[in-house]
Protein backbone atom coordinates (compact mmCIF):
# COMPACT_ATOMS: atom_id res chain seq x y z
CA UNK A 1 0.00 0.00 0.00
CA UNK A 2 1.34 3.27 -0.93
CA UNK A 3 2.29 6.01 1.93
CA UNK A 4 -0.37 8.22 0.61
CA UNK A 5 -3.05 5.66 1.06
CA UNK A 6 -1.71 4.76 4.74
CA UNK A 7 -1.79 8.57 5.58
CA UNK A 8 -5.35 8.68 3.85
CA UNK A 9 -6.88 5.97 5.74
CA UNK A 10 -5.13 7.05 9.08
CA UNK A 11 -6.93 10.02 8.94
CA UNK A 12 -10.40 8.63 7.81
CA UNK A 13 -9.92 6.72 10.80
CA UNK A 14 -9.59 9.40 13.02
CA UNK A 15 -12.21 11.39 11.38
CA UNK A 16 -14.35 8.79 11.70
CA UNK A 17 -13.98 8.94 15.02
CA UNK A 18 -14.80 12.26 15.45
CA UNK A 19 -18.12 12.44 13.06
CA UNK A 20 -19.32 9.62 15.93
CA UNK A 21 -18.73 10.91 18.49
CA UNK A 22 -21.30 10.31 20.58
CA UNK A 23 -20.78 6.39 20.09
CA UNK A 24 -17.25 6.94 20.24
CA UNK A 25 -17.58 8.82 23.88
CA UNK A 26 -20.44 5.78 24.81
CA UNK A 27 -17.40 3.12 23.84
CA UNK A 28 -14.88 4.54 25.63
CA UNK A 29 -17.22 4.62 29.12
CA UNK A 30 -18.08 1.38 28.55
CA UNK A 31 -14.36 -0.12 27.84
CA UNK A 32 -12.83 2.38 30.23
CA UNK A 33 -15.79 0.48 33.28
CA UNK A 34 -14.60 -2.81 32.09
CA UNK A 35 -10.63 -1.79 32.69
CA UNK A 36 -10.86 -0.16 35.69
CA UNK A 37 -12.67 -3.22 37.15
CA UNK A 38 -9.49 -5.29 35.24
CA UNK A 39 -6.97 -2.61 37.00
CA UNK A 40 -8.83 -3.14 40.23
CA UNK A 41 -9.08 -7.04 39.49
CA UNK A 42 -5.25 -6.87 39.35
CA UNK A 43 -4.48 -4.12 42.19
CA UNK A 44 -6.67 -6.25 44.59
CA UNK A 45 -4.67 -9.66 43.16
CA UNK A 46 -1.59 -7.58 44.30
CA UNK A 47 -2.42 -6.67 47.72
CA UNK A 48 -3.96 -10.30 48.57
CA UNK A 49 -0.27 -11.41 47.09
CA UNK A 50 1.62 -9.20 49.31
CA UNK A 51 -0.44 -9.69 52.30
CA UNK A 52 0.09 -13.81 51.45
CA UNK A 53 3.51 -13.09 51.03
CA UNK A 54 3.89 -11.27 54.87
CA UNK A 55 2.00 -14.41 55.99
CA UNK A 56 4.59 -16.92 54.07
CA UNK A 57 7.70 -14.94 55.52
CA UNK A 58 5.55 -15.75 59.18
CA UNK A 59 4.88 -19.29 58.58
CA UNK A 60 8.35 -20.74 59.16
CA UNK A 61 9.31 -24.18 59.78
CA UNK A 62 11.28 -25.11 63.03
CA UNK A 63 13.38 -28.04 62.40
CA UNK A 64 14.46 -28.85 66.23
CA UNK A 65 17.90 -31.23 66.53
CA UNK A 66 18.75 -34.26 67.99
CA UNK A 67 21.35 -32.38 70.17
CA UNK A 68 22.38 -33.39 73.37
CA UNK A 69 21.48 -30.83 75.50
CA UNK A 70 17.91 -32.02 74.53
CA UNK A 71 18.65 -35.09 75.09
CA UNK A 72 19.42 -34.57 79.11
CA UNK A 73 16.33 -32.78 79.71
CA UNK A 74 13.60 -34.42 78.08
CA UNK A 75 14.58 -37.77 76.20
CA UNK A 76 16.22 -39.14 79.64
CA UNK A 77 13.99 -42.36 79.57
CA UNK A 78 14.09 -43.05 75.46
CA UNK A 79 17.55 -42.33 75.15
CA UNK A 80 18.93 -43.94 78.06
CA UNK A 81 17.27 -47.21 76.48
CA UNK A 82 19.01 -46.38 73.40
CA UNK A 83 22.09 -45.13 74.89
CA UNK A 84 22.05 -48.65 76.47
CA UNK A 85 21.45 -50.99 73.59
CA UNK A 86 24.14 -48.59 71.62
CA UNK A 87 26.54 -49.17 74.66
CA UNK A 88 26.39 -52.66 74.15
CA UNK A 89 26.94 -52.75 70.78
CA UNK A 90 29.76 -50.44 71.35
CA UNK A 91 31.49 -52.11 74.16
CA UNK A 92 32.70 -54.80 72.03
CA UNK A 93 34.11 -52.38 69.02
CA UNK A 94 35.83 -50.44 71.79
CA UNK A 95 37.26 -50.72 75.17
CA UNK A 96 37.84 -46.85 75.41
CA UNK A 97 34.42 -45.81 75.15
CA UNK A 98 32.75 -42.51 76.49
CA UNK A 99 31.12 -43.30 79.69
CA UNK A 100 27.58 -42.61 80.06
CA UNK A 101 26.70 -39.21 82.97
CA UNK A 102 24.91 -39.29 85.96
CA UNK A 103 22.05 -39.24 84.05
CA UNK A 104 23.25 -42.40 81.68
CA UNK A 105 23.46 -40.16 78.80
CA UNK A 106 26.19 -40.61 76.39
CA UNK A 107 26.84 -37.54 74.30
CA UNK A 108 28.30 -39.74 71.70
CA UNK A 109 24.18 -41.12 71.50
CA UNK A 110 23.27 -37.82 69.74
CA UNK A 111 24.29 -36.90 66.10
CA UNK A 112 24.89 -32.79 67.85
CA UNK A 113 27.04 -32.10 69.68
CA UNK A 114 28.24 -28.39 69.91
CA UNK A 115 27.29 -25.27 67.75
CA UNK A 116 29.87 -26.25 64.84
CA UNK A 117 27.53 -29.79 63.89
CA UNK A 118 24.57 -27.74 64.44
CA UNK A 119 25.79 -25.00 62.14
CA UNK A 120 26.69 -27.95 59.30
CA UNK A 121 23.24 -29.36 59.90
CA UNK A 122 21.89 -26.09 58.82
CA UNK A 123 24.10 -25.38 56.12
CA UNK A 124 22.84 -28.38 54.64
CA UNK A 125 18.87 -27.96 54.68
CA UNK A 126 19.93 -24.99 53.33
CA UNK A 127 21.38 -26.80 50.42
CA UNK A 128 17.55 -28.31 49.61
CA UNK A 129 15.41 -26.92 46.87
CA UNK A 130 12.46 -24.65 47.94
CA UNK A 131 14.50 -23.69 50.88
CA UNK A 132 15.22 -19.79 51.07
CA UNK A 133 17.06 -19.19 54.53
CA UNK A 134 18.00 -21.35 57.46
CA UNK A 135 18.93 -19.42 61.37
CA UNK A 136 20.38 -21.84 63.75
CA UNK A 137 18.65 -20.93 66.53
CA UNK A 138 20.38 -22.47 69.69
CA UNK A 139 19.08 -23.70 72.59
CA UNK A 140 19.81 -21.01 74.84
CA UNK A 141 17.98 -18.15 72.47
CA UNK A 142 15.60 -20.42 71.60
CA UNK A 143 14.73 -20.28 75.38
CA UNK A 144 14.57 -16.17 75.93
CA UNK A 145 12.79 -15.91 72.55
CA UNK A 146 10.04 -17.77 74.16
CA UNK A 147 10.37 -16.03 77.47
CA UNK A 148 10.44 -12.93 75.82
CA UNK A 149 7.09 -13.97 73.73
CA UNK A 150 5.23 -14.84 77.18
CA UNK A 151 2.66 -12.65 78.73
CA UNK A 152 3.87 -10.38 81.79
CA UNK A 153 4.76 -12.25 84.77
CA UNK A 154 4.30 -15.94 83.25
CA UNK A 155 8.33 -16.16 81.92
CA UNK A 156 8.74 -17.01 85.39
CA UNK A 157 7.86 -20.43 85.08
CA UNK A 158 10.73 -20.87 82.15
CA UNK A 159 12.88 -19.68 84.19
CA UNK A 160 12.17 -22.12 86.94
CA UNK A 161 12.49 -24.86 84.51
CA UNK A 162 15.39 -23.76 83.35
CA UNK A 163 17.66 -23.42 86.76
CA UNK A 164 15.89 -26.94 88.04
CA UNK A 165 16.19 -28.86 84.99
CA UNK A 166 18.20 -27.02 82.97
CA UNK A 167 17.08 -25.64 79.52
CA UNK A 168 14.39 -27.66 77.71
CA UNK A 169 15.12 -26.58 74.43
CA UNK A 170 17.08 -28.21 71.89
CA UNK A 171 18.96 -26.15 69.10
CA UNK A 172 16.78 -25.76 66.08
CA UNK A 173 16.78 -24.82 62.47
CA UNK A 174 14.50 -21.90 61.43
CA UNK A 175 13.27 -22.68 58.51
CA UNK A 176 11.66 -20.26 55.76
CA UNK A 177 10.42 -21.71 52.12
CA UNK A 178 10.28 -20.35 48.73
CA UNK A 179 6.62 -21.82 47.56
CA UNK A 180 4.34 -23.00 50.07
CA UNK A 181 2.87 -25.46 47.53
CA UNK A 182 5.80 -27.77 48.37
CA UNK A 183 5.27 -27.52 51.74
CA UNK A 184 5.30 -30.68 52.76
CA UNK A 185 7.54 -32.08 50.30
CA UNK A 186 9.84 -29.46 52.02
CA UNK A 187 9.21 -30.68 55.68
CA UNK A 188 9.45 -34.54 54.68
CA UNK A 189 13.26 -33.85 53.11
CA UNK A 190 14.51 -32.11 56.31
CA UNK A 191 13.12 -34.87 58.36
CA UNK A 192 14.92 -37.56 56.53
CA UNK A 193 18.46 -35.68 57.28
CA UNK A 194 20.51 -37.03 60.22
CA UNK A 195 20.18 -35.16 63.42
CA UNK A 196 16.55 -33.75 62.86
CA UNK A 197 14.18 -34.75 65.24
CA UNK A 198 10.97 -32.97 65.04
CA UNK A 199 9.88 -30.50 62.91
CA UNK A 200 7.19 -28.15 64.30
CA UNK A 201 5.23 -26.31 61.25
CA UNK A 202 1.67 -25.44 60.34
CA UNK A 203 1.05 -27.24 57.37
CA UNK A 204 -2.83 -26.22 57.48
CA UNK A 205 -1.38 -22.40 57.18
CA UNK A 206 0.49 -23.38 53.94
CA UNK A 207 -2.02 -25.51 52.58
CA UNK A 208 -4.74 -22.45 53.11
CA UNK A 209 -1.84 -19.91 51.51
CA UNK A 210 -1.97 -22.11 48.40
CA UNK A 211 -5.50 -22.39 48.25
CA UNK A 212 -6.10 -18.67 48.66
CA UNK A 213 -3.54 -17.98 46.06
CA UNK A 214 -5.11 -20.67 43.44
CA UNK A 215 -7.80 -18.97 44.20
CA UNK A 216 -7.14 -15.33 43.30
CA UNK A 217 -5.36 -16.85 39.94
CA UNK A 218 -8.43 -18.32 38.45
CA UNK A 219 -10.54 -15.49 39.63
CA UNK A 220 -8.43 -12.68 38.10
CA UNK A 221 -8.42 -14.58 34.82
CA UNK A 222 -11.49 -15.03 34.66
CA UNK A 223 -12.81 -11.86 35.25
CA UNK A 224 -9.97 -10.34 33.33
CA UNK A 225 -11.43 -12.77 30.10
CA UNK A 226 -14.87 -11.90 30.84
CA UNK A 227 -14.12 -8.20 30.64
CA UNK A 228 -12.05 -8.36 27.77
CA UNK A 229 -14.57 -10.12 25.82
CA UNK A 230 -17.26 -7.77 26.86
CA UNK A 231 -14.74 -4.76 25.48
CA UNK A 232 -14.62 -6.54 21.84
CA UNK A 233 -18.58 -6.90 22.16
CA UNK A 234 -18.90 -2.91 22.81
CA UNK A 235 -16.10 -2.10 20.52
CA UNK A 236 -17.53 -4.53 17.58
CA UNK A 237 -21.15 -2.95 17.88
CA UNK A 238 -19.78 0.88 17.97
CA UNK A 239 -17.99 -0.12 15.06
CA UNK A 240 -21.17 -1.68 13.54
CA UNK A 241 -22.70 1.34 13.73
CA UNK A 242 -20.04 3.44 12.38
CA UNK A 243 -19.93 0.77 9.07
CA UNK A 244 -23.92 1.24 8.80
CA UNK A 245 -23.84 5.00 9.00
CA UNK A 246 -20.82 4.98 6.24
CA UNK A 247 -22.39 2.57 4.27
CA UNK A 248 -23.04 5.33 1.30
CA UNK A 249 -19.23 5.80 1.41
CA UNK A 250 -18.81 1.73 1.33
CA UNK A 251 -21.16 1.39 -1.75
CA UNK A 252 -19.12 4.30 -3.25
CA UNK A 253 -15.42 3.15 -2.32
CA UNK A 254 -16.87 -0.79 -3.56
CA UNK A 255 -18.23 0.92 -6.99
CA UNK A 256 -15.08 3.14 -7.77
CA UNK A 257 -12.45 0.00 -7.46
CA UNK A 258 -11.40 0.05 -3.43
CA UNK A 259 -10.10 -3.50 -2.13
CA UNK A 260 -11.40 -4.69 1.16
CA UNK A 261 -8.48 -4.18 2.89
CA UNK A 262 -8.90 -0.41 2.47
CA UNK A 263 -12.34 -0.20 3.00
CA UNK A 264 -11.57 -2.20 6.49
CA UNK A 265 -8.03 -0.11 7.74
CA UNK A 266 -10.20 3.00 9.25
CA UNK A 267 -12.81 1.14 10.59
CA UNK A 268 -9.64 -0.79 12.63
CA UNK A 269 -7.87 2.65 12.81
CA UNK A 270 -11.09 3.66 14.33
CA UNK A 271 -11.50 0.65 16.61
CA UNK A 272 -7.48 1.17 18.14
CA UNK A 273 -8.10 4.69 18.74
CA UNK A 274 -10.78 4.02 20.94
CA UNK A 275 -9.27 1.29 22.21
CA UNK A 276 -6.04 3.63 22.88
CA UNK A 277 -7.97 6.60 24.53
CA UNK A 278 -9.67 4.05 27.04
CA UNK A 279 -6.68 3.18 28.25
CA UNK A 280 -5.17 6.71 28.90
CA UNK A 281 -8.28 7.85 30.97
CA UNK A 282 -8.35 4.27 32.95
CA UNK A 283 -5.09 4.38 34.13
CA UNK A 284 -6.08 8.21 35.07
CA UNK A 285 -9.52 6.75 36.36
CA UNK A 286 -7.82 3.59 38.38
CA UNK A 287 -4.99 6.04 39.69
CA UNK A 288 -7.61 7.97 41.29
CA UNK A 289 -9.70 5.13 42.69
CA UNK A 290 -6.83 3.71 43.72
CA UNK A 291 -5.39 6.59 45.68
CA UNK A 292 -9.14 7.32 47.49
CA UNK A 293 -9.41 3.57 48.26
CA UNK A 294 -6.17 2.97 49.70
CA UNK A 295 -6.12 6.57 51.86
CA UNK A 296 -9.72 5.78 53.48
CA UNK A 297 -7.55 1.90 54.06
CA UNK A 298 -4.64 2.78 55.30
CA UNK A 299 -6.63 5.52 57.46
CA UNK A 300 -8.96 2.53 59.05
CA UNK A 301 -6.56 -0.35 59.34
CA UNK A 302 -3.15 1.99 60.40
CA UNK A 303 -1.42 -0.21 57.89
CA UNK A 304 0.83 1.11 54.75
CA UNK A 305 1.89 -2.66 53.97
CA UNK A 306 0.11 -1.75 50.43
CA UNK A 307 0.73 -1.82 46.49
CA UNK A 308 1.52 1.40 45.25
CA UNK A 309 0.32 2.59 42.22
CA UNK A 310 3.08 3.69 40.70
CA UNK A 311 4.70 0.12 41.24
CA UNK A 312 2.10 -1.10 38.81
CA UNK A 313 1.25 2.21 36.33
CA UNK A 314 3.92 0.77 33.68
CA UNK A 315 2.10 -2.50 34.03
CA UNK A 316 -1.43 -1.68 34.09
CA UNK A 317 -0.91 0.79 31.20
CA UNK A 318 0.15 -1.77 28.89
CA UNK A 319 -2.17 -4.39 30.03
CA UNK A 320 -4.74 -1.49 29.43
CA UNK A 321 -3.24 -0.36 25.58
CA UNK A 322 -3.18 -4.05 25.04
CA UNK A 323 -6.90 -4.96 25.95
CA UNK A 324 -7.97 -1.69 23.96
CA UNK A 325 -5.83 -2.13 21.12
CA UNK A 326 -6.43 -6.07 20.73
CA UNK A 327 -10.29 -5.24 21.17
CA UNK A 328 -10.73 -2.36 18.98
CA UNK A 329 -8.38 -4.19 16.01
CA UNK A 330 -10.12 -7.24 16.56
CA UNK A 331 -13.73 -6.18 16.78
CA UNK A 332 -13.60 -3.60 14.07
CA UNK A 333 -12.05 -6.54 11.61
CA UNK A 334 -14.41 -8.93 12.76
CA UNK A 335 -17.19 -6.24 12.16
CA UNK A 336 -16.46 -4.69 8.96
CA UNK A 337 -15.54 -8.42 7.25
CA UNK A 338 -18.85 -9.80 8.12
CA UNK A 339 -20.47 -6.62 6.60
CA UNK A 340 -18.32 -6.59 3.42
CA UNK A 341 -19.16 -10.44 2.98
CA UNK A 342 -22.72 -9.95 2.98
CA UNK A 343 -24.08 -6.38 2.27
CA UNK A 344 -21.05 -4.83 1.53
CA UNK A 345 -20.49 -6.33 -2.05
CA UNK A 346 -24.29 -5.11 -3.04
CA UNK A 347 -23.13 -1.65 -4.05
CA UNK A 348 -25.54 -0.71 -7.24
CA UNK A 349 -28.57 -0.68 -4.96
CA UNK A 350 -28.26 0.26 -1.45
CA UNK B 1 -3.13 -12.75 -14.37
CA UNK B 2 -4.75 -15.93 -15.62
CA UNK B 3 -8.50 -14.53 -15.94
CA UNK B 4 -7.30 -11.31 -18.03
CA UNK B 5 -7.65 -11.50 -21.55
CA UNK B 6 -5.03 -9.77 -23.79
CA UNK B 7 -6.55 -6.39 -24.35
CA UNK B 8 -6.90 -5.85 -28.38
CA UNK B 9 -7.59 -3.31 -30.07
CA UNK B 10 -10.50 -4.69 -31.92
CA UNK B 11 -11.79 -7.07 -29.13
CA UNK B 12 -15.13 -6.00 -27.40
CA UNK B 13 -14.70 -4.13 -23.93
CA UNK B 14 -18.31 -5.96 -23.61
CA UNK B 15 -19.11 -9.10 -24.01
CA UNK B 16 -21.58 -11.80 -23.14
CA UNK B 17 -22.14 -15.07 -24.78
CA UNK B 18 -25.04 -17.25 -23.43
CA UNK B 19 -25.30 -15.39 -20.43
CA UNK B 20 -28.67 -16.26 -17.94
CA UNK B 21 -28.92 -15.36 -14.88
CA UNK B 22 -31.36 -16.50 -12.51
CA UNK B 23 -31.56 -15.59 -8.78
CA UNK B 24 -32.17 -17.93 -5.58
CA UNK B 25 -35.81 -16.80 -5.59
CA UNK B 26 -36.28 -18.17 -8.61
CA UNK B 27 -36.75 -14.90 -10.80
CA UNK B 28 -35.77 -15.32 -13.72
CA UNK B 29 -33.65 -12.40 -14.77
CA UNK B 30 -31.73 -13.01 -18.36
CA UNK B 31 -32.02 -15.66 -20.60
CA UNK B 32 -29.13 -16.64 -23.13
CA UNK B 33 -28.14 -13.31 -23.87
CA UNK B 34 -25.25 -12.74 -26.72
CA UNK B 35 -24.38 -9.28 -26.90
CA UNK B 36 -21.15 -7.51 -27.52
CA UNK B 37 -20.20 -3.57 -27.31
CA UNK B 38 -16.87 -2.22 -28.83
CA UNK B 39 -14.41 -0.28 -27.90
CA UNK B 40 -15.76 4.17 -28.23
CA UNK B 41 -19.65 3.04 -28.95
CA UNK B 42 -22.38 5.00 -26.99
CA UNK B 43 -25.14 2.06 -25.78
CA UNK B 44 -28.30 2.85 -24.30
CA UNK B 45 -30.23 0.16 -22.89
CA UNK B 46 -33.86 0.69 -22.49
CA UNK B 47 -36.90 -1.53 -21.45
CA UNK B 48 -39.53 -1.84 -18.66
CA UNK B 49 -39.18 -2.35 -15.20
CA UNK B 50 -38.26 -6.38 -14.83
CA UNK B 51 -37.01 -6.20 -18.03
CA UNK B 52 -33.29 -7.51 -16.81
CA UNK B 53 -31.41 -4.11 -17.20
CA UNK B 54 -30.36 -4.40 -13.57
CA UNK B 55 -28.74 -7.82 -13.66
CA UNK B 56 -27.32 -6.76 -16.84
CA UNK B 57 -25.47 -3.83 -15.63
CA UNK B 58 -24.91 -5.74 -12.22
CA UNK B 59 -22.94 -8.83 -13.91
CA UNK B 60 -20.74 -6.15 -16.08
CA UNK B 61 -19.87 -4.31 -12.63
CA UNK B 62 -19.42 -8.50 -11.19
CA UNK B 63 -21.91 -7.32 -8.44
CA UNK B 64 -23.44 -10.50 -9.69
CA UNK B 65 -22.27 -13.87 -11.37
CA UNK B 66 -23.89 -15.38 -14.54
CA UNK B 67 -25.45 -18.66 -13.74
CA UNK B 68 -24.44 -19.96 -17.26
CA UNK B 69 -22.48 -18.41 -20.51
CA UNK B 70 -19.19 -16.06 -20.32
CA UNK B 71 -18.99 -12.30 -19.56
CA UNK B 72 -15.86 -10.65 -20.43
CA UNK B 73 -15.15 -6.70 -19.54
CA UNK B 74 -12.30 -4.86 -20.26
CA UNK B 75 -10.24 -7.70 -20.69
CA UNK B 76 -11.50 -9.52 -17.78
CA UNK B 77 -12.73 -12.80 -18.20
CA UNK B 78 -15.71 -12.09 -15.37
CA UNK B 79 -16.73 -16.03 -15.04
CA UNK B 80 -13.31 -16.85 -13.80
CA UNK B 81 -12.18 -13.68 -12.13
CA UNK B 82 -10.81 -14.00 -8.57
CA UNK B 83 -12.35 -11.86 -5.74
CA UNK B 84 -8.81 -10.24 -5.39
CA UNK B 85 -9.32 -8.73 -8.91
CA UNK B 86 -12.75 -7.62 -8.57
CA UNK B 87 -11.78 -4.19 -7.52
CA UNK B 88 -9.08 -3.70 -10.62
CA UNK B 89 -11.52 -4.65 -13.11
CA UNK B 90 -13.93 -1.60 -11.25
CA UNK B 91 -10.79 0.44 -11.33
CA UNK B 92 -11.30 0.15 -15.05
CA UNK B 93 -14.80 1.51 -15.33
CA UNK B 94 -16.45 4.11 -14.14
CA UNK B 95 -19.93 4.30 -12.68
CA UNK B 96 -22.73 7.00 -12.44
CA UNK B 97 -25.76 6.62 -10.63
CA UNK B 98 -29.34 7.76 -10.60
CA UNK B 99 -29.49 8.63 -7.05
CA UNK B 100 -25.63 10.37 -7.73
CA UNK B 101 -24.69 9.02 -4.27
CA UNK B 102 -22.54 11.79 -3.05
CA UNK B 103 -21.42 12.03 0.04
CA UNK B 104 -23.01 14.91 1.86
CA UNK B 105 -20.45 15.92 4.65
CA UNK B 106 -18.01 16.42 2.01
CA UNK B 107 -17.51 18.91 -0.52
CA UNK B 108 -17.65 18.89 -4.18
CA UNK B 109 -13.93 18.68 -4.97
CA UNK B 110 -13.80 15.73 -1.93
CA UNK B 111 -16.60 13.95 -3.11
CA UNK B 112 -14.44 13.45 -6.69
CA UNK B 113 -10.93 13.49 -5.25
CA UNK B 114 -12.60 10.39 -3.14
CA UNK B 115 -12.28 7.82 -5.99
CA UNK B 116 -8.79 8.70 -6.48
CA UNK B 117 -7.64 7.93 -2.84
CA UNK B 118 -8.69 4.77 -3.37
CA UNK B 119 -6.85 3.69 -6.32
CA UNK B 120 -3.65 5.25 -4.00
CA UNK B 121 -3.03 8.35 -5.99
CA UNK B 122 -1.07 11.34 -4.61
CA UNK B 123 -2.14 14.30 -3.53
CA UNK B 124 -0.75 16.46 -6.37
CA UNK B 125 -2.22 13.96 -8.95
CA UNK B 126 -5.46 14.01 -7.00
CA UNK B 127 -5.66 18.30 -6.94
CA UNK B 128 -4.50 17.98 -10.45
CA UNK B 129 -7.35 15.26 -12.23
CA UNK B 130 -10.37 16.35 -9.68
CA UNK B 131 -9.89 20.13 -10.92
CA UNK B 132 -9.41 18.89 -14.83
CA UNK B 133 -12.63 16.61 -14.46
CA UNK B 134 -14.43 19.12 -12.39
CA UNK B 135 -13.54 21.62 -15.26
CA UNK B 136 -15.11 19.21 -17.85
CA UNK B 137 -18.22 18.85 -16.37
CA UNK B 138 -18.55 22.67 -16.20
CA UNK B 139 -17.55 22.51 -12.03
CA UNK B 140 -15.04 24.20 -11.85
CA UNK B 141 -15.92 27.26 -9.44
CA UNK B 142 -17.63 24.90 -7.42
CA UNK B 143 -15.55 22.70 -6.03
CA UNK B 144 -15.65 24.17 -2.63
CA UNK B 145 -19.69 24.07 -2.19
CA UNK B 146 -21.13 20.72 -0.31
CA UNK B 147 -23.17 18.20 -2.15
CA UNK B 148 -26.64 20.30 -0.84
CA UNK B 149 -26.09 23.64 -2.21
CA UNK B 150 -26.21 22.00 -5.78
CA UNK B 151 -29.11 21.18 -7.62
CA UNK B 152 -29.87 18.03 -8.96
CA UNK B 153 -28.06 18.97 -12.10
CA UNK B 154 -25.21 19.76 -11.02
CA UNK B 155 -25.25 17.02 -8.36
CA UNK B 156 -25.40 14.80 -11.30
CA UNK B 157 -22.57 16.52 -12.70
CA UNK B 158 -19.62 15.94 -9.53
CA UNK B 159 -21.00 12.28 -10.47
CA UNK B 160 -19.78 12.35 -13.31
CA UNK B 161 -16.66 14.01 -12.59
CA UNK B 162 -16.07 11.74 -10.28
CA UNK B 163 -16.95 8.55 -12.61
CA UNK B 164 -14.23 10.20 -14.82
CA UNK B 165 -11.65 11.17 -13.02
CA UNK B 166 -9.73 7.73 -12.68
CA UNK B 167 -9.57 7.82 -16.67
CA UNK B 168 -12.01 4.62 -17.20
CA UNK B 169 -12.41 3.07 -20.55
CA UNK B 170 -15.49 2.29 -19.76
CA UNK B 171 -18.52 4.67 -18.18
CA UNK B 172 -21.54 2.87 -16.68
CA UNK B 173 -24.21 5.57 -16.19
CA UNK B 174 -27.51 3.52 -14.57
CA UNK B 175 -30.55 6.07 -15.33
CA UNK B 176 -28.31 9.40 -14.88
CA UNK B 177 -30.85 11.26 -15.83
CA UNK B 178 -33.43 9.81 -13.74
CA UNK B 179 -33.72 12.39 -10.77
CA UNK B 180 -32.82 15.69 -13.18
CA UNK B 181 -35.05 17.60 -14.78
CA UNK B 182 -35.55 17.51 -18.62
CA UNK B 183 -32.89 20.10 -19.91
CA UNK B 184 -30.48 18.90 -17.61
CA UNK B 185 -31.43 15.52 -19.13
CA UNK B 186 -30.00 16.37 -22.34
CA UNK B 187 -26.85 18.24 -20.85
CA UNK B 188 -25.64 15.18 -19.13
CA UNK B 189 -26.00 13.09 -22.26
CA UNK B 190 -24.56 15.89 -24.11
CA UNK B 191 -21.42 15.34 -21.64
CA UNK B 192 -21.63 12.05 -21.83
CA UNK B 193 -21.69 12.01 -25.62
CA UNK B 194 -18.52 14.49 -25.86
CA UNK B 195 -16.22 11.69 -22.95
CA UNK B 196 -17.54 9.47 -25.77
CA UNK B 197 -16.16 11.20 -28.34
CA UNK B 198 -12.62 11.35 -26.73
CA UNK B 199 -12.72 6.94 -26.67
CA UNK B 200 -14.14 5.74 -23.60
CA UNK B 201 -17.25 3.33 -24.24
CA UNK B 202 -20.14 4.77 -22.46
CA UNK B 203 -23.30 2.22 -21.65
CA UNK B 204 -26.47 4.11 -20.01
CA UNK B 205 -29.71 2.62 -19.04
CA UNK B 206 -32.35 4.71 -19.49
CA UNK B 207 -36.14 5.08 -19.25
CA UNK B 208 -36.36 8.17 -21.08
CA UNK B 209 -37.42 7.68 -24.89
CA UNK B 210 -36.95 11.58 -25.64
CA UNK B 211 -33.43 11.16 -24.88
CA UNK B 212 -32.64 7.75 -26.99
CA UNK B 213 -34.50 9.31 -29.94
CA UNK B 214 -33.14 12.66 -29.83
CA UNK B 215 -29.07 11.22 -29.29
CA UNK B 216 -29.10 8.15 -32.34
CA UNK B 217 -26.86 6.24 -30.22
CA UNK B 218 -27.43 2.59 -30.24
CA UNK B 219 -30.02 1.20 -28.44
CA UNK B 220 -30.23 -2.24 -26.52
CA UNK B 221 -33.81 -3.13 -25.83
CA UNK B 222 -34.28 -5.52 -23.15
CA UNK B 223 -37.75 -7.56 -22.14
CA UNK B 224 -38.50 -10.15 -19.85
CA UNK B 225 -34.42 -10.71 -19.33
CA UNK B 226 -33.87 -11.28 -23.22
CA UNK B 227 -32.39 -8.94 -25.93
CA UNK B 228 -35.38 -7.85 -28.33
CA UNK B 229 -33.54 -5.13 -30.57
CA UNK B 230 -30.15 -4.30 -31.15
CA UNK B 231 -30.59 -1.20 -33.53
CA UNK B 232 -27.06 0.54 -34.48
CA UNK B 233 -26.38 4.06 -33.54
CA UNK B 234 -28.27 6.28 -36.03
CA UNK B 235 -30.95 4.21 -36.15
CA UNK B 236 -34.63 3.92 -35.12
CA UNK B 237 -35.92 2.33 -31.83
CA UNK B 238 -38.26 -0.12 -32.20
Amino acid sequence: MKMSSVRYLTKEGFKNTWANRLMSVASVGVLVACMVVIGLAILISENVKLAIGNLEKQNVVMAYMKDYSWAQYGDKSENSSGAESTTEASSEESATEEQPDARGIKSSDYVIHNEEEALALCKEIEKLDNVESVEYISGDKGLEDVKANMPEGQEKYFTFLDEEYGNPLSGAAKVKMKDMALFDVTVEKIQKLEGIDTIQSQSDLAEKITAIKNGIAIAGFWIIAILMLISLIIVSNTIRITMYSRKLEISIMKAVGATNAFIRIPFVIEGIFIGLISAILSEGVLYFCYRVATETICKTLGTTDIVKYSDMAILLFVIFAVIGILSGAIGSFIMISKYLRKEGSEFAAI
Amino acid sequence: MSEIINEIQDKPVIEFKGVSKTYKTGTHALEDVNIKINKGEFVFVVGSSGAGKSTFMKLIMREEKANTGTISVNGYNLTKIKKRNIPMLRRTMGIVFQDFRLIPKMNVFDNVAFAMHVVGASTRQIRREVTKALSAVGLGDKARSMPNELSGGEQQRVGLARALVNNPTLIIADEPTGNVDPNMSYEIVSMLTAINKQGTTVLMVTHDHDLVHYFKHRVIMLDSGKIVADNPAGGAEE
